[in-house]
């Protein structure tokens, strides 16, 4: 569709392109950033709270006001169009399910504004769709978290959206379920080719669905990157615990070791933003990489075997130690001799490793 | 969003020693005696042949027929301008907020006579609205027009303040997932905001209803009788309240009670009306389906 077609023609894979957009909440700032959203891809906005995730989805979906930047629809600037010219699915965090209507009343209501004639056929196929037509005559308060997130989507679909925001879509699943959502987004992805931007604190579902990564903090980008990048070179220490760094220490931490202590060493391997590691090696390997003495905080079982917390030098380490060596594990504040690979340790806030 | 169950979560119980049950159903017992007894005794003092009687009299009949209009009309009025200062009062914020809550509030908390007797300054004779109040045809001393006004001013905060509070209730993330889906801010208004708050503004509505009739302060001042005009054209009578006010005044005790029973009748059927008719299903969902 060229730039003359009407605001609000049905819209299907789209390509929406973000240019240094800003906004501002209250006296929260969001931005400059870029993004790119292209069909059959999906982009996962990590961030711990506050970071700015909903109001970037919030921005996009046309709830509040860009102050700088364009937001491009297939080249078409909607910027300034209101939220119902968009054409995009927002499921906002709690899915915004309406309380008052059934499962197919749900799914039904963006066909029903638009007074579109097969408004009845379109919402059966989108129940068989999802597996929800033995529920359609529900109300959303008696559905499970798994079949809410179901209608949620079939409705989103129902106004056939050129992209889907999607907010913390993972809350209050069970297993079963989140294995179920991924599926069908993956399918979304595959079959419907819907560009999705999703936002969520969750790794597995990121690694699972997304292809590229957006990581904020404090409402700026601190990384944009695709899985394998995000998990060579995570750029924060957000980033490093989202991607399974047992221990992240940030260059606040690391200030005011004495010469010689592991707390000095650590903060020499350190970017800017800190450092990250995954487990250090127990039993110390003598000569191969220095060694380091602390105090045992807490031991946790698991099948490979037992989870510890070190406390040295100030900061607590966590060693996973491996059940042929844990008989030799000191009980609690024993002491424990550990070595942390020097090739192990990734620093944060510094340009990626090639 | 759900509690797995479905069900509303059930308060949870202890186990009371005897000597508290004991206290609390006699304190709460006694306010309940509290409400119950006068209503038992205005029943209990007329006899039922007399309540036929007094239900029989065309000047009762104009009393009840005047009395139900009226009130009706400042619902009507609560509904079509308590409703929108209720939506602005939750949705907007502007300066000078807070002074128009108070104002909201105000009619709660001023003695009735002084509303009427407020009203009645504004609309005498040489009064700056008089002028205009007959020449659009509202005339308001002592007419059906000046029920409508007390009543409207005495009411209509219940359903301002029931409709503030239910609008807040609705979730914006609801109504941003309506917007994202094609809907017009009127359209998203029309198909949620209102349909979600519509219990909250019918609780309002009735108790802006009960409010209304029950009123006899400011009528006292600008109506006590209304004469035909308006849209009202028959003999010249007073609201119930007014009317009862008097036959008591007179010493006719027995006819008061008669007329006092025979309004709490009728005022009874309508409320277990709307109750049952809520129950049944004119509002399009069950109680506590709407709770997340």
């Amino acid at each position: 569709m060229g730039p003359l077609a009407p605001r609000g023609a049905r819209a299907v894979s789209r390509e929406w392109v973000v240019e240094r957009l800003e906004a501002d909440l209250d006296r929260f700032h969001l931005g400059p950033l870029d993004l790119t959203a292209t069909p059959g891809r999906a982009v996962a906005v990590l961030g711990a709270s506050g970071s700015g995730k909903t109001t970037l989805l919030r921005t996009l979906a046309g709830f509040l006001p860009v102050r700088q930047g364009r937001v491009l629809r297939d080249g078409v600037d909607v910027t300034d169009w209101l939220p119902e010219e968009r054409g995009l699915g927002y499921v906002p965090q709690g899915l915004g399910l309406f309380p008052q209507r059934t499962v197919a009343g749900n799914v039904r209501y963006p066909m029903e504004i638009r007074d579109r004639p097969d408004a009845a056929a379109r919402t059966s196929e989108l129940l068989e769709q999802f597996h929800l037509t033995a529920l359609a005559d529900r109300r959303p308060a008696r559905l499970s978290g798994g079949e809410q997130q179901r209608v949620a989507l079939a409705r989103a679909l129902a106004a056939d959206p050129g992209l889907i925001l999607w907010d913390e879509p993972w809350q209050g699943l069970d297993v079963l379920a989140r294995d179920e959502l991924g599926l069908v987004l993956h399918e979304l992805r595959e079959s419907e080719k819907v560009p999705i931007v999703l936002v969520t604190h969750d790794p597995a579902l990121a690694f699972s669905v997304a292809d590229s990564f957006l990581v904020l903090r404090a409402g700026q980008v601190r990384e944009q990157c695709d899985a394998a990048t995000l998990l060579r070179a995570p750029a924060d220490p957000f980033a490093a615990r989202f991607v399974g760094f047992e221990n992240v220490f940030g260059a606040e931490s690391l200030q005011g070791g004495s010469a010689g202590s592991f707390r000095t060493w650590l903060r020499d391997c350190a970017g800017p933003e800190g450092v990250a590691f995954a487990s250090p090696t127990y039993p110390a390997m003598p000569g191969t990489a220095p060694a380091w003495e602390g105090t045992v905080r807490s031991a946790r079982p698991s099948p490979h075997g037992v989870t510890v917390e070190v406390a040295t030098d100030g900061l607590i380490v966590t060693l996973r130690i491996p059940s042929p060596v844990v008989a030799t594990v000191p009980k609690l504040r024993g002491r424990v001799r550990f070595s942390v690979e020097p090739d192990s340790i990734q620093s944060l806030g510094a340009p990626a490793r090639p | 969003m759900s509690s797995g169950d479905g069900g509303p979560p059930v308060p949870r119980r202890w186990r009371a020693g005897p000597a508290w049950t004991v206290v609390q159903a006699v304190l709460s017992g006694s306010l309940l005696l509290l409400f119950l007894l006068p209503i038992a005794a205005l029943f209990s003092y007329a006899h039922v042949g007399q309540i036929v009687e007094v239900a029989r009299d065309p000047a009762v009949r104009a009393a009840l027929w005047l009395t139900f209009f009226a009130s009706g009309i400042a619902v009507l009025a609560a509904l079509v301008f308590g409703v929108p200062l209720g939506y602005v009062l939750a949705r907007r914020r502007f300066p000078g907020r807070s002074i128009v809550e108070s104002l909201v509030a105000l009619p709660v908390v001023v003695p009735h006579l002084l509303v009427g007797l407020g009203l009645f300054f504004l609309v005498i004779p040489g009064a700056p609205l008089y002028r205009f109040t007959q020449a659009i045809g509202f005339p308001v001393y002592d007419t059906i027009w000046g029920v409508v006004l007390v009543m409207v001013f005495v009411s209509a905060p219940y359903t301002v303040l029931a409709s503030d509070l239910s609008f807040r209730a609705v979730d914006g993330r609801v109504l941003e997932a309506a917007r994202s889906l094609g809907a017009g801010s009127a359209t998203a208004f029309l198909t949620v905001t209102f349909p979600l708050a519509f219990r909250g503004i019918v609780a309002g509505l009735l108790l802006s209803w009960a409010r209304a009739v029950s009123e006899i302060g400011g009528l006292l001042v600008l109506a006590y009788a209304v004469y035909p005009g308006g849209v009202y054209d028959g003999p010249v009578t007073s609201t119930i309240s007014i009317v009862v006010y008097d036959l008591f005044q007179n010493g006719n005790l027995g006819d008061a009670a008669a007329v006092s029973s025979l309004f709490l009748l009728i005022a009874f059927a309508l409320f277990v009306l709307v109750r049952l008719g809520e129950r049944s299903g004119w509002v399009p969902w069950r109680r506590g389906e709407l709770e997340p």
